[in-house]
Formats: C-alpha cells, sequence, structure tokens
C-alpha cells in the first residue's frame, strides 16, 4: 500500500527500485513495466532527474561543476518534488501503478555518501509518498563496476564522485565513492525495509521474484482497455497502418 | 567578526568558527524598498572604504534562470519551489556570501530565509519541513525588518513593475483579480514576517517614511555592526 507521509493510503501502487550504478535494477523495472502493462494495468512511470523544470539546472550545475554536496541534494529534491507533483501522485490518487526508477533513498545515499547530515536530507523527503515495495538491488562492487565499465568508458565527474577529492583517477574515485553508497544502501534496508534483491542471478530469475513480489499488491489497482482499436482492425480488415504513429503503445500513463 | 552559527544542520564543509566579515540582511515584503536601500548603503560602506558585497534572491549562477523560467511556466509546485529557492540560497552562500565573509567583505542581502519561509507557510507547507531544508542557512549579524502597511505597498507597487503573478499569489489564491489577490496575499506575508520578528531578532525599520529618514535609520545600525572592522583601505577624502 502506498501511503503519503500522513499515514493516509493511497490507492494505487508504488514501486521503486534502487541500487547501485550497474546493479541492474533499471532492466529489471523496465522488464516489470512492460509486464503490468501486458496485464493491462495503468503504469505511470517516472525517472530520477527528469523534472522538466528543474533538469536543466541541474545538467548546467553538473556540466560547469557548480554542484556542492548540499546544492547537489537540493536541486534533486526540487527535482523529485516536481516529479512528486505532476507525475506520482496524481497517477497514485487515480489508483494506477507507479514505477520509479530510484527513489528517495538514492538521495539518502549518494548525498550522506558526500558529506551531508543523514537528518537533514531524510528530513527534506519528508513529503514523498512511501512506497507499496521497495526493492533494492544488491550486488558486489567489483561486478558493478566492470559492467559500467564495459558498457561506458568514461566516467562523469559527478558520477565518479570526483567532487569529494577521493582519488585523482576517475575510476578509483568512482570505486571509492560507490563503496561509500553501497553502506548506506546497506544500513537503509532495516531502517526502511528495502527488500533485497540478489543482482548476481541471472535476468529472469531476478525478474521472477520481482513480479513475486509486486503481484501479492496488485488487487485494486487500476485497469485500462488497451489498444481497443484492434478488434476494430479485425472487423473492418485494416492494417492500422496510421495508428502506429500516435503512439497508443508501449503505455505512456 | 561573523560567528558560524547556522539556523539548522547547516553546511557541511565550513570547519571555521568565526569569519571576519558581516552578514547583513535585508527583509520585507515586495515594493518595501530593500533593493533600493541595498544599493544606498552599499555605496555608502564603499565610500568608508569598506569592502561590500551584495546578493539577493535568484542572482546564483546555479539556479536563477532555472528558477525565472519555471516560473514563466506558471506551474512550480509549492514544495519544488521552495526546494528550488533553497538551492538558490545556498549556492550563493556557499560560493559568494562566505569567500566574501572570509575576505572581511560586508554583505548586504537583499531577502534571506525569512522571505522563503514566508512564501512557504503562507502556501501551507509544514514550518517544520521548511526549517529543516533552510537549516543550511548562516545566522546573519544583524536582520533589519523594513515594514510597511498594506496602503503604503499599493501606490509603490503601481508606481513601478504593477502586480506580478507570484508577488500576487495568483498562483494559489483562487482569485482572478489581481489587485484583491495582491492585498490580501501580502497581508498574510506581512503577518507571517510580523511572527518570526521577535524569535529571529528583527531589527524593525518603519519603512512608511520616505527613503531618506529610513537609509538613516540602516546607517546608523550598519555603522554600529561595522564600527570594530578595519576599513580594507582608508577612505577617500576630497577636499
Amino acid at each position: 500500500m502506498a501511503r503519503l507521509p500522513s499515514g493516509k493510503r493511497l490507492p494505487g501502487k508504488l514501486f521503486v527500485v534502487e541500487g547501485i550504478d550497474g546493479s541492474g535494477k533499471s532492466t529489471q523495472l523496465d522488464l516489470l513495466r512492460k509486464w503490468l502493462i501486458g496485464e493491462g494495468y495503468c503504469v505511470a512511470f517516472s525517472e530520477w532527474n527528469s523534472s522538466p523544470i528543474v533538469r536543466a539546472t541541474t545538467r548546467r550545475g553538473k556540466k560547469k561543476q557548480l554542484l556542492s554536496p548540499t546544492t547537489f541534494s537540493l536541486i534533486h529534491a526540487a527535482d523529485f518534488a516536481d516529479r512528486m507533483d505532476r507525475q506520482m501522485l496524481p497517477a497514485l490518487k487515480a489508483g494506477g501503478i507507479v514505477l520509479a526508477d530510484r527513489y528517495m533513498y538514492t538521495a539518502f545515499a549518494r548525498d550522506v555518501a558526500r558529506g551531508v547530515h543523514p537528518e537533514w536530507v531524510r528530513g527534506n523527503y519528508a513529503f514523498a509518498v512511501q512506497p507499496t515495495v521497495a526493492l533494492y538491488f544488491r550486488v558486489p562492487l567489483d561486478e558493478s563496476v566492470n559492467r559500467i565499465m564495459s558498457g561506458r568508458p568514461k566516467l562523469k565527474y559527478y558520477e565518479a564522485g570526483m567532487d569529494l577529492g577521493l582519488h585523482a583517477d576517475p575510476f578509483e574515485s568512482f570505486k571509492l565513492f560507490q563503496k561509500r553508497i553501497v553502506q548506506e544502501y546497506e544500513k537503509m534496508v532495516d531502517e526502511f525495509g528495502l527488500t533485497a534483491i540478489d543482482a548476481t542471478l541471472p535476468l529472469t530469475e531476478q525478474q521472477e521474484l520481482v513480479r513475486k513480489l509486486v503481484a501479492s499488491h496488485l488487487k485494486g489497482a487500476l485497469k485500462a482497455e488497451r489498444s481497443a482499436w484492434r478488434e476494430v482492425l479485425a472487423e473492418e480488415q485494416l492494417y492500422g497502418r496510421y495508428i502506429r504513429d500516435i503512439g497508443t503503445e508501449g503505455g505512456r500513463a | 567578526m561573523t560567528k558560524v552559527e547556522f539556523y539548522g544542520y547547516g553546511l557541511p564543509d565550513i570547519k571555521k568558527k568565526e569569519l571576519p566579515g558581516k552578514l547583513v540582511a535585508l527583509e520585507g515584503t515586495d515594493g518595501v524598498g530593500r533593493s533600493t536601500q541595498v544599493a544606498l548603503l552599499r555605496e555608502w560602506l564603499e565610500s568608508r572604504g569598506y569592502a561590500v558585497a551584495s546578493s539577493g534572491l535568484k542572482r546564483s549562477s546555479l539556479a536563477g534562470k532555472g528558477i525565472s523560467l519555471a516560473q514563466e511556466g506558471h506551474y512550480l509546485g509549492d514544495t519544488t519551489s521552495c526546494l528550488f529557492y533553497a538551492t538558490d540560497l545556498a549556492d550563493r552562500l556557499e560560493r559568494e556570501v562566505i569567500p566574501a565573509l572570509r575576505a572581511g567583505f560586508v554583505v548586504l542581502t537583499d531577502r534571506y530565509i525569512f522571505s522563503l519561509r514566508a512564501r512557504a507557510l503562507v502556501r501551507g507547507l509544514d514550518p517544520k519541513w521548511v526549517d529543516n531544508a533552510l537549516g543550511f542557512a548562516l545566522v546573519p549579524d544583524r536582520i533589519f525588518y523594513l515594514r510597511a502597511d498594506l496602503n503604503h505597498l499599493v501606490p509603490r507597487v503601481l508606481n513601478s513593475r504593477g502586480f506580478n503573478y507570484w508577488e500576487s499569489g495568483m498562483d494559489f489564491l483562487q482569485k482572478r483579480d489581481y489587485y484583491e489577490s495582491y492585498c490580501d496575499y501580502q497581508r498574510q506575508i506581512i503577518d507571517q514576517f510580523d511572527h518570526m520578528a521577535s524569535h529571529y531578532n528583527f531589527h524593525l525599520v518603519d519603512a512608511t517614511r520616505t527613503v531618506h529618514q529610513v537609509f538613516a535609520d540602516l546607517k546608523k545600525g550598519i555603522h554600529k555592526l561595522v564600527k570594530g572592522m578595519k576599513p580594507i583601505s582608508p577612505p577617500i577624502t576630497k577636499k
């Protein structure tokens, strides 16, 4: 059950995935999303650091290296607040399913690893909805670092934690930074009741687990008739040549 | 010396206990004449040999432009807005105000956390949440509260920029009429400032008087504050 900070239950369901870079959480969430859409549910999706009105500022701060631990934390909270208002809350009030790729726990892990006070950042996110289920993809550091480095040879300044001055080499800095983040995540497993998933398991096994964990909470979630035009196509013997252009597929909510 | 003291958890990287400069905040509603006074005070202090820096809302290189852009679209939620302004202030504190204080400047700030706090509380945000979020802010050496009632504010606003969407509380007051909305909104903001006055040790300045009279009061107050400081260069005196 997703709940407002006041404890009030929301009709919708909020499922979030957390974990360090390279833990495979986004892949799992994407698979979950496709499955839920296939089952006929109304699914909204919200990604960390993607608010249309805040993101440009964050990008500017990263590009020009203007961000301190405090402003890094505040601007991400602003981004989150905007998405909460505009994407997540409306969908949850309507009874839909919201999938969040990273949630406030990302801020608690990263910002605290950067040196801001843990209570301060937790307080700043006090307006956040309590998720129905929060999945934490646990992966050994070496494995996640390997996954990241094989796909993307160059690390960005803040991504590598270069602002912390941990190491002059971005790659070494990244590893030290990720290690701190993992420590913060591990503390939160008990603090917030995160559900840990072994992210070294084969993809399909993880997805099975994810679906099982989610399935027990789906009762009452809003369903929508999808692709209702398919019947018309069949009946009228049309191809749907132009329907593909309007983007009804993919369950954009 | 500015004693390094914060309203809440503070800024993580500030280890110094004292800073040689002075932080002076001018607070008050829209149209009360803050910016004019900051400009006058700056020149006055500089003419006496003090190094002066000034700052104000939305002037950070990080977030200033972003806030203005977001406001144009007239969609900025209350929590988002508060955090966006907090980002702007934190950026200015860390990269302008504190370095200037460290270098012995007098820093004049046109509005501080109290404006943000008043706006947030009027819009119904939880005071505890707001205070936590703004807890990174340095406690100024002096806060001047320029107070004027609505009757004095309206003609000034009409004479300058006219009524603005956000300064009239059009985003949440649900009135179609700018004038009524402005009055209602500013009344609520003044109320919030009045409530904060004693808790935050505001120095009340009656801003219903002429610019000259207000300036004289501010000069007197600031003079006391900077008396012990050494001007950075000897004042230029022309005979």
